[in-house]
């Protein structure tokens, strides 16, 4: 890392939140238990697809100590919620789409008689054919799911003449990919609780990516005005997209109606977290490239279809995004791409970190890789010779007017070890039916919200009595350390040390609507918001210093954790505390607020919900991987992975990104898969779903490509999600240079790779 | 019934414990690390009155070696067998099993009585206990029995152990001079999985040779129960064991097993990992033979 003259931006500056979640003292909400609490629980659907003729609620409701038992008649508001378009149902009222539906609630006095009351509720099914294939439900002999049909979005993006660029192309390659329905794994399966309380305010306390959003479905249910409800949504074990929906936030506030005052909990078991939790959509990408001899694109044609399950969350944002990313961060003059995003049986997909490009950077990265070894080009040079810079045009055809890092990315995976010495590493294996091979990929992520979505940030900051500063940022940490760099750009601009900075997120009571914490979206958002507030404290701090000492605010000075005044009797100084006591004596405001609007382009490409973005973060991967040609079991040996994150606000953050987002795509590309059969999840638990462990985890290095991105804090941009991206592929293209096979159907488990060298399909 | 309803009793000693199964009315499951045992009692699986906790009956907690038998208590946990010299010198087979065992909580916490007792087709330890040719003892409060590991199986879960019995004692032989095994596991990753396919190999070795005078072969999680390879067993000792060998072996495996397709993999690649992991754990031993002996070959 070069050299700054700033105190805490860009340097390893230790998580805030480390010590109390590495010596476990943190108490995760899930956590708590109170006295008179009650137990909530959620009777899911019995089958993936049926009407509801009855549901018989009187058993349940007489078994002592169940407290309340719920249905869709007891809901006050609008039964639904789902952030673009509320078409699922709070509780399945004539219609279950799939086996996560809620039908019924029951409180009772413990987890087992709820649970026991849940077995007693009698729902008459009338079952019906489940539709579990996406392409089957865009045929016209499947049901329709939702009054629309099943095609729930459509996006298209078209540029230049196809005929023409695969006319003239030298080199035409068409594959079909298909990706796996992962799973966000947090450490913390979705939870949460809630009470009315006396003054008839209603507090939830539940996990989420956005409390006032979640607070605004709560509202829009229960028909109550949002301001009397108060969401807090921080801490979070883990979130990774999987709770920026609405998890439990309006069952708990359902039963909190009726619970006499009393906190309801409700903590799903992983089991009831596989079924009911969204997932990554699964995708099925068709792809043709076409390019020329000396490696140039020509075209590209892209057909991906989408399983969102059987409701849309942000299905269609995700499919519009992954179009808008379908083509990498290349300048194919060409394309004709589009998706659908689908309705079936299949639980529910949403958001997840990286948000579509995942699944279409597997099948273009995989491309590239085809076609340099067609043409006997360098992997590295032919991304390099197809990368757009600033102030090109992409293949979607907007100009990119924000930095691009990609080419440097490429330059540094071209002089690091692991690729100058790849011939010996490759070399080396452990064992001689070994076989290891060396794989590069690059992608990228766009940062914040597309067109049509209003895009903002605020922070507050608040003196304290103590001297110390009470920063707060709407969006949670959901685990990327978010409040460490909120804390570090409120210290390094107020000038003071980063003990006086005490972080608050996630909480609708004491911090501002600032957006979500999604979309690689809250350092860039956060950061700019809190670096709009920290004038109006100084201008606050300033004047009272100057009325304090009777002077000019010209003649007062900031120093390091305090102000100077320059008086007739030389420099008075004066501390936070001082200041906070003159404020407050004379019943002046102690709290700010900063507001900031995040850039976005003008015009949006038609058809193409949303796109283009404004900002992107790019990322470069390189990995080396063994095969064990006995079993095909894969290893991952050395990751590196090289960010283009715009300034690196703190290093040890970025590695926290980095190296996390390394072991998730692993985890994609080589074990991760809920499957379904039927519409029911075959996939009960961690038993089978199987994630890295620390054995799965390899030397993970880091070398920030740093670009200055004029628009952000102290320059930086966004990087949580396109740090599990390219890795995806390069591991692909890393198994085909060890064993010779193209795995396009991820996993790539032992037994796909096994499969496919036994069946021949090894490269000549 | 509620889980919370099972009761839990802790019984100091062995005989007070068996007397408790003999006489008590209660239905009990035993329990000793309980790491399958949670597992089932949160599924709702195993309905029954109350636990026998084994925790406190220290004589069922022993490694050692009489005349020529070694001699292991079932109240043994995983982590006690890998770290134990006496078995690594004779039932390396074993030790290398007791290591794949979920990973250091599973270890710290499982006892090779709970994997036997579990009676999985997956359970790692048992392959191994089958080619040390083990035997387990049970003992009621009115005698005890000797069951060779081979015919302590049933099926998936089920054991020839009557309800008032309980495991007391696995032993086998010490090794030969020449002998040497290994455990070979292929699970869907490396830490906490279970067994796509595994096998145990210990070969009696000719000293100076690549000659085995006699073997034995165990598969788990390709049948019902942990199998026996006997024909390839026949074939170890019809020649020097050259790889061209070692293949011809590992190709009649998959006759000898008979899987079945699961969420974790297909019956077809079971038969194929079975010749495989055969394959490979043959060519890893003869290597070690060499190493160890310094052979030339
Ligand atoms: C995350 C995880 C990973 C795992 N990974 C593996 C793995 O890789 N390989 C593997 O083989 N297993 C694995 N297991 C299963 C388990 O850890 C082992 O089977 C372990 O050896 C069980 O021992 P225990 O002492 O915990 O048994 P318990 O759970 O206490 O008991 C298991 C059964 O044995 C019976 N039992 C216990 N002691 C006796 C006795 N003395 N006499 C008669 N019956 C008895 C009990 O009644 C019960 O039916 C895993 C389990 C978990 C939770």
């Amino acid at each position: 890392m070069k050299e700054n003259h700033f105190k805490y931006i860009g340097r390893r500056v230790p998580r805030v939140d480390a010590p109390e979640k590495v010596t476990g003292t943190l108490k995760y909400m899930t956590d708590y238990h109170f006295e008179q609490m009650v137990w909530g629980k959620v009777l899911r659907s019995q089958y993936p697809y049926a009407l509801i003729k009855s549901i018989d609620i009187s058993r349940a409701q007489s078994l002592p100590g169940v407290i309340c038992v719920l249905t869709h008649k007891d809901i006050p508001g609008f039964n639904g919620f789902g952030i673009v378009v509320p078409d699922q149902p709070v509780l399945a009222h004539d219609m279950v789409r799939c086996t996560g539906d809620a039908v019924a609630l029951v409180a009772a006095e413990t987890k087992e008689i709820a649970e026991h009351a849940l077995s007693l509720i009698e729902v008459d099914y009338e079952p019906l054919a489940p539709v579990t294939d996406a392409e089957f439900a865009m045929s016209s002999k499947a049901p329709s799911l939702h009054e629309n049909g099943n095609i729930h979005s459509h996006v298209i993006i078209k540029n230049g003449d196809m005929d023409a660029a695969f006319e003239e192309a030298d080199v035409i390659l068409e594959n079909t990919f298909y990706s796996p329905r992962q799973m966000h794994a947090f450490i913390e399966t979705e939870g949460g609780w809630g009470v009315l309380e006396a003054d008839g305010m209603l507090t939830i306390r539940c996990p989420g990516q956005y409390a006032y959003r979640d607070r605004l479905q709560i509202a829009r249910a229960l028909a109550m005005n949002p301001a009397r409800i108060r969401v807090i949504s921080n801490p979070i074990g883990g979130a990774f997209g999987g709770k920026d929906e609405i998890t439990v936030q309006i069952y708990l506030a359902l039963l909190a109606l009726h619970t006499g005052g009393r906190p309801v909990k409700i903590h799903l078991s992983r089991e009831e977290s596989v079924i009911a939790g969204i997932k990554r959509h699964p995708f099925k990408v068709q792809m043709k490239t076409a390019a020329k001899k000396d490696g140039t694109l020509l075209a590209n044609q892209v057909r991906a279809v989408a399983d969102t399950g059987a409701y849309a969350s942000l299905g269609g944002a995700v499919i519009a995004l992954a179009i808008e990313h379908c083509c990498g961060p290349y300048k194919i003059p060409n394309v004709d791409l589009e998706g659908f995003c689908v309705y079936t049986n299949n639980g529910i997909s949403g958001a997840f970190r990286g948000f579509g490009v995942n699944q279409v950077c597997a099948a273009i990265e995989t491309h590239m890789d085809m076609i340099a070894e067609k043409l006997g080009m360098d992997p590295i040079e032919i991304r390099k010779k197809n990368a757009y810079e600033k102030g090109d045009r992409s293949s979607i055809g907007h100009e990119l007017k924000t930095s691009v890092g990609t080419l440097k990315t490429l330059e540094i995976a071209e002089t690091c070890e692991l690729w100058k010495n790849r011939e010996t590493h490759k070399k080396d294996s452990s064992e001689p039916w070994k076989k290891r091979g060396i794989g590069v990929a690059t992608s990228f992520h766009a940062v914040g919200m597309g067109i049509g979505l209003p895009d903002y940030g605020a922070a507050t900051i608040e003196l304290m009595p103590d001297g110390t500063f009470k920063v707060g940022v709407g969006c949670e940490d959901i685990g990327g350390g978010n409040g460490t760099v909120y804390a570090q750009v409120a210290a390094e601009l107020l000038n003071c040390d980063i003990e006086n900075i005490t972080v608050i997120q996630g909480d609708t009571a004491q911090t501002l609507d600032s957006g979500t914490v999604t979309a690689s979206r809250s350092t860039y958002t956060g950061g700019k918001a809190i670096a709009a507030a920290v004038p109006h404290m100084i201008r606050l701090l300033t004047e009272a210093a100057s009325t304090l000492h009777k002077v000019e605010p010209e003649d007062i000075l900031i120093g390091e954790n305090e102000y100077y005044a320059l008086t007739e009797n030389g420099e008075q100084l004066l501390s936070y505390k001082d200041l906070y006591a003159h404020l407050q004596e004379n019943r002046l405001p102690t709290k700010v607020e900063g507001h900031f609007m995040l850039p976005k382009e003008k015009e949006e490409l038609p058809r193409s919900g949303g796109a283009p973005h404004h900002l992107y973060g790019y990322l470069t991967h390189l990995v080396l991987v063994e095969v064990d040609t006995f079993t095909g079991e894969t290893e991952v040996l050395r990751v590196v992975s090289i960010p283009d994150a715009g300034q690196v606000l703190n290093p040890q953050g970025l590695e926290g990104q980095t190296e996390g987002g390394a072991v998730m795509g692993i985890g994609y590309t080589l074990y991760e898969d809920v499957l379904m059969d039927g519409g029911y999840h075959q996939t009960a638990n961690f038993t089978n779903y199987i994630i890295p462990t620390i054995r799965e985890t390899p030397l993970i290095e880091t070398f920030p490509a740093e670009s200055m991105e004029e628009t952000g804090p102290f320059g930086a941009k966004g990087i949580g999600e396109v740090v599990m991206i390219p890795i995806i592929a390069a591991i692909m293209n890393a198994i085909y240079d060890a064993a010779g096979v193209r795995i396009k159907h991820l996993p790539a488990t032992p037994e796909r790779i096994y499969q496919a060298m036994k069946t021949g399909e090894v490269r000549q | 019934m509620y889980v919370s309803d099972i009761d839990m009793l802790s019984p100091r000693s062995l005989q007070e414990c068996l007397y408790l199964l003999e006489n008590e009315k209660a239905s009990f499951r035993l329990l000793a690390g309980g790491t399958d045992a949670v597992v089932r009692m949160k599924e709702g699986k195993w309905q029954h009155d109350c636990w026998l906790n084994l925790k406190n009956i220290d004589e069922l907690k022993f490694i050692a070696i009489e005349k020529d038998e070694i001699h292991i208590g079932p109240l043994t946990t995983h982590q006690e067998i890998i770290s134990s010299p006496l078995l690594r010198d004779h039932a390396d087979v074993l030790v290398q099993a007791c290591r794949e065992v979920g990973a250091a909580q599973m270890q710290n916490m499982g006892t090779i009585g709970g994997n036997i007792g579990t009676a999985s087709p997956a359970g790692d330890t048992i392959p191994a206990l089958f080619v040390l040719g083990a035997i387990i003892e049970l003992t009621s409060l009115t005698g005890k029995r000797h069951i060779c590991a081979e015919d302590f199986f049933i099926g998936p879960g089920k054991t020839v152990a009557f309800p008032n019995e309980i495991i007391t004692k696995i032993s086998f032989k010490i090794r030969g001079k020449h002998d040497l095994g290994i455990f070979q596991k292929l699970g869907p990753r490396k830490a906490q999985s279970i067994s796509i396919v595994n096998v145990a190999i210990s070969l009696s070795m000719k000293e100076g040779t690549r000659e085995c005078t006699g073997g034995r072969i165990a598969f788990g999680s390709v049948g019902p129960v942990v199998l026996r390879a006997k024909k390839c067993e026949a074939m170890l000792a019809l020649g020097e064991l050259s790889p061209d060998m070692i293949a011809n072996i590992s190709r009649v495996a998959w006759k000898e097993v008979m899987p079945i397709s699961d969420i974790r993999a297909s019956a077809s690649y079971r038969r194929d990992m079975a010749s495989a992991l055969l394959e490979r754990g043959l060519y890893r031993l003869m290597k070690r033979w060499a190493d160890d002996e310094r052979k030339p070959f």
